[in-house]
């Protein structure tokens, strides 16, 4: 074990992280600058002309280069390839980096620092490609003592010798010593590994089949919103399109036209204020109970989940009531003193089953914990600060994005609230209704189908995003709620 | 220069100095209080952690959820008995011309798209809300069974195909429910587009616009609600697939027990419990399908140009709030009641099943 070239090779990951990372800040920054020059169709009459987005051919200057159209649409499709290729890698590479011992340092170690650098030469980051290669020498010299020429000398015989084994046929067993017995197992035997072998593989092929049926929504829903208005509505619609043919105005189009901006801007809003009051109330009344004993405990406990049964409908009706004119009185009066966040949001702070998920996990704390911290003179609300809420915290992070989640689908409460402000209240609408409300037909009856999938693209790919960032709590969440329910 | 500097630093250290003995003299005072405070305490015999009484710790952790619980889930139950007996409910200045017990839900019951169809439609509410029950749930339940056990015999790719499978739990119903409409276009949608592959005539085959037949409408429907739920079913099955003790199937194993009778007699009978917990949680949620309805055809709930509706018994109901009836909220009331009998009578059915019929 060299741990000096060790030590050189994480110095030198450390530097290539951070190539990596102002790599993808270029990336990014290039995809807003460029996002942001695209042309708009002018507004006539207070509306764009939407009809004419796609015959527009407008010419654009850039560091002082002309670009057209296509070129331009190139140019934004690869930034947005590069980092989608590149965020991930990082985040991982980081993650690496950090928990990596010299223990686990092996040949194929420094076989992914090469494609890694291939990856990095493809996405027109040279400084990181040639520090992964440089780096890839350092490991094979670290793992088995090849210099740099010794290496690429070995790397012919080595392929040769591989493709000298895979051609060589396989000896015959000899059989004639066996008796009849043994030699009825040996056949039996493979009898039995063709069929599983033939097993496997109709599980794999139904695997695949079904994975396509969940992923070809997704995949044409992106491939859609990139396509122009022709493309979106002829009768033989293409599966693949260029890359430069993907017309990453629509999106512009969307966000400003469209108002979608407004909208995902109010459902942040409505997420974030709804989901820290879910979490406070239900962080307090789930303690209270799995630690405090008072009468009437189960009771209380046991009322709250005989709700859950209850269909939603029921609350809306009345909920309905509450908000309006002669309630609290936040929507559905004059224009200007209606309060349609707060109408959104409050009915939503706190959830019975969230309490009960929450009960399950502070019910596992020991309880002689609870005891020794009271016996130091700790109080119920610092033991819970201190200790309840850490161990519990996997439990509280599934909360939190499921409850986002939630609010960011959230449809019928929003479309009710927002429906009796008129004018008004569509400046307040959430995603979810915007949606379904808009209205993506031209004045000449042309439904604008690509724009009608981008603002969906818009709004699913927030989810995606978060969903592979959390991957593991999100899955483990949902497998945990539904084993304890 | 040497002398100047070292002056500086004394001075700025006395500085220092005062501040900290400020502080440290707060502290001591606030010590004091206290000490004298719990003086005082011990003298009386009065312990705020052993005295203050249990109940009343309780109410002040629960306090925040109880309230907004008050207003916004016990209030609406007891209100909803409420709006019920009314007659002729109006919401905007609140008044009622009169009293009755059963009458909204006769109202219900007896208006021609709940239960019966009416006279120029092919469909009615209830109709609809149980074929999209006892078609989706199955289906649903059986293919998420089996891509489970399927998913848990393999390595390789295993993560990823779990991945994939969890996608649609992440998305939003309406957004998704927009591109499998696009999809299951009549001229041009990828659907067509496909089964044009295979020699199926597909000019003017309509899923989801003017001219598409009931049941192929409601394919669409209940195919995107198989795809939309399915997701969770695959996860709750596979943890409680993979929380099963790997003894009966190496005990299986050694009396090379066939592939199919070890999923019927040791993977099917373990996990029962969750297979009946499942079922009664989507079953609730098939009866109360709304956002993919609307997603697919509308707040309408029907294809333009047809003479039935795809309405379910949720969507009956939001027609009294926001929609053609909007306003006659006693009559949303009795349906949303109507509802939840429907709900808890199934719900104790099956929880009677699963205590005769439940492996545990």
């Amino acid at each position: 074990m060299n741990k000096q070239l060790f030590e050189k090779s994480n110095k030198l990951e450390r530097w290539t992280l951070f190539v990596d990372f102002i790599a993808i800040v270029i990336y990014i920054s290039l995809f807003l600058i460029l996002f942001k020059l695209l042309e708009l169709p002018e507004v006539v009459n207070g509306s764009m002309d939407l009809d004419i987005l796609q015959y527009m051919e407008p010419i654009y200057q850039f560091l002082g280069s002309t670009l057209d159209k296509w070129q331009m649409n190139t140019i934004i499709s690869l930034s947005v390839v590069f980092t989608i290729v590149a965020v991930p890698m990082f985040f991982i590479n980081l993650k690496k980096v950090k928990i990596r011992t010299i223990y686990e340092v092996d040949s194929y170690v420094a076989g992914s620092k090469f494609f890694q650098g291939i990856i990095n030469l493809l996405s027109f980051n040279p400084i990181s490609a040639g520090l992964r290669i440089y780096n890839m020498f350092i490991l094979v010299k670290f793992v088995k003592g090849y210099d740099a020429k010794e290496f690429l000398k070995s790397i012919v015989p080595a392929v040769k010798a591989y493709f000298k084994r895979l051609f060589t046929k396989k000896v015959k067993e000899n059989t004639e010593g066996l008796d009849e017995y043994s030699l009825s197992i040996k056949t039996s035997i493979r009898r039995q590994n063709a069929a599983n072998a033939l097993r496997l593989l109709f599980t794999y092929i139904f695997l695949v089949f079904m994975a396509l049926i969940i992923i070809i929504p997704f995949y044409w829903m992106i491939i859609t919103s990139l396509k122009d208005f022709s493309g979106a509505t002829t009768a033989t619609p293409k599966f693949f399109i260029s890359i430069s043919r993907m017309n990453w105005v629509n999106y512009k189009v969307v966000l400003t036209e469209l108002n979608f901006g407004l909208y995902i801007r109010n459902t942040v809003i409505v997420a974030l204020f709804s989901t820290a009051g879910t979490i406070l109330t239900t962080v307090l009344a789930a303690y209270a109970f799995a630690r405090i004993e008072f009468k009437g405990r189960e009771i209380l406990f046991s009322i709250l989940i005989m709700t859950m049964m209850i269909p939603g409908e029921l609350y809306i009706i009345t909920n309905f009531i509450t908000v309006s004119k002669n309630g609290f009185g936040w929507v559905g009066m004059p224009t200007g003193e209606n309060n349609y966040f707060l109408a959104m949001i409050l009915p939503f702070v706190t959830s019975i089953s969230y309490i009960f998920f929450l009960r399950q996990s502070f019910k596992q704390v020991p309880e002689s914990l609870y005891k020794a911290a009271r016996v130091d003179g700790c109080s119920d609300l610092k033991f819970l600060m201190r200790v309840m809420v850490p161990i519990a915290s996997p439990t509280i992070f599934t909360i939190t994005i499921l409850n986002v989640f939630g609010s960011w689908n959230a449809y019928i409460w929003p479309r009710i609230i927002t429906g009796v402000g008129g004018q008004e209240g569509q400046a307040y609408w959430l995603i979810s209704n915007a949606l379904r409300d808009t209205a993506f037909v031209l004045d000449n009856g042309r439904v604008m189908y690509n724009l009608q999938i981008a603002a969906s693209t818009l709004v699913t790919v927030p989810l995606l995003v978060v969903f592979f960032m959390f991957r593991k709590y999100i899955m483990n969440g949902i497998g945990r709620s539904g084993t304890k329910g | 220069m040497a002398n100047l500097k070292n002056s500086v630093i004394a001075f700025f250290g006395k500085i220092l100095n005062a501040i900290k003995t400020f502080f440290w003299n707060v502290r001591r005072l606030f010590t004091n209080i206290k000490n004298r405070f719990g003086d005082f305490l011990d003298k009386h015999n009065i312990n705020f952690v052993t005295r203050f009484p249990n109940w009343a710790k309780a109410l002040l952790y629960l306090s925040p959820a109880l309230i907004v619980l008050m207003v916004f889930t016990f209030y609406p139950i007891i209100n909803s008995f409420a709006l019920v007996v009314y007659q002729n409910y109006n919401m905007t200045t609140e008044t009622v011309t009169g009293y009755t017990i059963f009458g909204n839900f006769i109202t219900v019951l007896t208006d021609e798209s709940f239960i019966v169809p009416a006279s120029h439609t092919a469909s009615s509410a209830v109709i609809n809300t149980l074929i999209i029950v006892f078609i989706s749930v199955p289906i649903s339940v059986l293919l998420a069974l089996f891509i489970a056990a399927a998913l848990n015999t393999i390595k390789p790719l295993k993560s990823f195909f779990q991945t994939i499978y969890f996608l649609p739990y992440v998305t939003n119903t309406i957004a998704i429910g927009l591109v499998f409409a696009y999809m299951f276009r009549t001229d041009g949608g990828l659907v067509n587009q496909f089964l044009g592959l295979f020699g199926v005539n597909v000019e003017g085959l309509s899923w989801v616009e003017s001219g598409a037949v009931y049941w192929r409408s409601m394919f669409v429907l209940i195919f995107y609600s198989i795809w939309s739920t399915l997701a969770f079913k695959i996860m709750v099955f596979l943890t409680s697939i993979q929380g099963i003790d790997k003894q009966y199937y190496q005990a299986a194993a050694i009396d090379a027990t066939p592939r199919g009778r070890i999923f019927s007699k040791i993977t099917v009978p373990l996990i029962s419990p969750m297979i009946f917990y499942i079922l009664v949680t989507s079953v609730i949620g098939a009866f109360k399908i709304y956002n993919s309805i609307v997603a697919l055809f509308g707040v309408s709930g029907a294809p333009a140009g047809v003479d039935y509706n795809l309405q379910s018994i949720v969507m009956y109901i939001y027609q009294f709030i926001d929609g053609s009836n909007a306003g006659n909220l006693s009559v949303a009331a009795a349906g949303s009641l109507i509802l939840f009998a429907i709900i808890l009578v199934l719900t104790l059915v099956q929880m009677q099943a699963s205590k005769r019929r439940v492996h545990y």
